[in-house]
């Protein structure tokens, strides 16, 4: 198939060509809100350096990694402990998976009436929507642990707590990785709603207000630096997770 | 009657914690202490709840939010089934949406919102594509999953019997893949419902998300509570029209709790 362009470079071009579609559609006649490629590019680089940009990257990771950090923690260690303990599990299991499919962003207001409009009842229900998808796949992840090892492990007569270590926790790892990862994922979802809802400051502040100022090229640049942090972050755990199952990868191998 | 104690413990540890809830709300309610502003009594948010369910005016605002909600994810599950099936199905169509696809998986749609209102007005058509485009991902993902993992000699033995390649797409890649279209549709659904209620926080003038948004600003959370109630009782209850609607198309294999597959 001469004249074929490789698999790797069938994304690129299309995402060039698309770019490229968008450039010179701008070129005719269109509304002030659409801005090109090239443009959008011109106003991130201009955000960085005028200082614009910054403080309201970091007032949004202020939020997201407590969030993050407490729920999805909370979350995998109630999870793996609801996985091997059955008292754990009738107590919290019902409630968890009952309440799951409840779209968490509702608690807002709610926290919002308890401790205030701040920063706190923005991490309190990131932490809350971080801690389902943490304490599901944590679960499902210590229940899964192959009967045969832990019997194995008794066998040599290992201790309850050095089961746990050392057989229930790396065999769920997995799992407790793909839930961190839509953790993770949901954590910038659910800030950036709530700083569009209310707030002072933030990335979700920032194109709220500056849509309602008309100034588009803010807009577009605080949501580059959205897109960029989520990509960023996705990355990052990714990373952290061939490390952390390095032996996974290379027995699969 | 000896094994009777302990299914009775354990029945009773099941529904520990929120009888344990409840009776704490209540009491702090009760007491005084604490500001019915706070925390309202659970007869007044029942009874709120009774005014919701009741009343035409606010069963209409629980119709649009579920109207939009189930648009989009209407919208996410012919787009994504029919891209995950053909990017499953194709190395050409997955090379070239793959990469695209994972790469903007990450990134939160939500802050693409004013652009949508800009572009598709302040109604509902923008709430709905939002919903499409967060919904999109995961049945896009599990579907090609899915597609990838149909068993080879299915697909060779159909081929084998003179089946045309839509044929073989339509009646063994797309049976043979639809647990996983589900599992997606199971993932796609709450996702679904908190973008239609985060869009209507933000802007809207109608829908649930609204109404919680306006009861707060009106310092009436017994209403404000009654509504969290019916969106919880609304998300739960799409949750297992999916979970009912697999069991019945995906008949020969059963669904008991969420991961068992």
């Amino acid at each position: 198939m001469a004249g074929r362009l490789p698999a790797r470079l069938m994304a690129p071009a299309l995402l060039i060509v698309l770019l490229a579609f968008w450039q010179i559609l701008t070129r005719f006649d269109h509304p002030d809100f659409v801005l090109s490629p090239l443009e959008i590019a011109r106003h991130v680089v201009e955000a960085l350096r005028s200082g614009e940009l910054l403080p309201h990257v970091g007032a949004s990771l202020a939020r997201a990694l407590p969030g993050f950090v407490m729920g999805s923690s909370i979350g995998v260690v109630l999870g793996l402990l609801a996985g091997v303990a059955r008292g754990l599990d009738q107590l919290l299991s019902p409630v968890v998976f009952l309440t799951y499919p409840v779209p968490k962003i509702v608690f807002l207001p709610i926290v919002m009436l308890w401790v205030g409009i701040g920063d706190v009842s923005k991490v309190a229900v990131i932490a809350l929507a971080c801690f389902y998808p943490c304490f599901i796949n944590a679960y499902y992840g210590a229940r899964g642990t192959p009967t045969i090892m832990v019997w194995s492990g008794l066998n040599m007569g290992a201790r309850q707590w050095q089961i746990f270590r050392k057989v229930v926790v790396p065999s769920a790892l997995p799992l407790v990785f793909a839930g961190l990862r839509v953790s993770l994922a949901l954590s910038f979802i659910l800030l950036f709603s709530t700083e569009m809802i209310n707030a002072r400051s933030g990335l979700g502040f920032l194109i709220r207000q500056s849509e309602s100022s008309l100034r588009f090229d803010l807009m577009y640049v605080a949501i580059v630096a959205v897109a960029v942090l989520g990509y960023v972050a996705d990355r990052l755990l990714l990373l952290i997770r061939r490390r952390a199952l390095a032996w996974q990868e290379a027995a699969s191998r | 009657m000896r094994g009777s104690w302990p299914a009775l413990a354990s029945g009773l540890r099941r529904v520990a914690l929120p009888v344990l809830g409840l009776i704490v709300w209540e009491a702090a309610a009760r007491s005084g202490l604490v500001s019915p502003l706070i925390a309202p009594s659970i007869t007044r948010i029942g009874y709120q709840l009774w005014l919701l369910v009741t009343q035409p005016a606010s069963l209409v605002e629980v119709w649009y939010s579920v109207a939009r909600g189930l648009g989009g994810f209407a919208l996410a599950a012919v787009v994504g089934v029919a891209l995950g099936v053909v990017m499953g199905r194709s190395a050409t169509a997955a090379a070239c949406f793959g990469p695209i696809l994972s790469g903007t998986y990450p990134i939160p749609k939500i802050a693409l919102f004013p652009i949508f209102i800009y572009l598709f007005g302040i109604g509902s058509l923008s709430k709905v594509l939002l919903v499409f485009l967060e919904c999109l991902y995961p049945i896009v993902i599990t579907t090609q999953a899915g597609g990838r993992a149909v068993s080879r000699v299915l697909v060779w033995s159909a081929a084998n019997m003179g089946a045309s390649r839509a044929r073989v797409v339509w009646r063994v890649v797309v049976p043979a893949t639809a647990p996983f279209i589900f599992a997606g549709f199971r993932i796609a659904m709450p996702i679904a419902m908190v973008v239609v209620i985060i869009t209507e926080m933000i802007s809207s003038a109608d829908g649930l998300g609204y109404l919680v948004m306006y009861s707060l600003a009106s310092f009436k959370t017994d209403r404000m509570l009654a509504i969290v109630i019916v969106i919880a009782l609304v998300g739960v209850a799409l949750d297992r029209a999916v979970v009912r609607l697999r069991n019945r198309l995906v008949f020969w294999e059963r669904l008991e709790s969420y991961y068992a597959e």
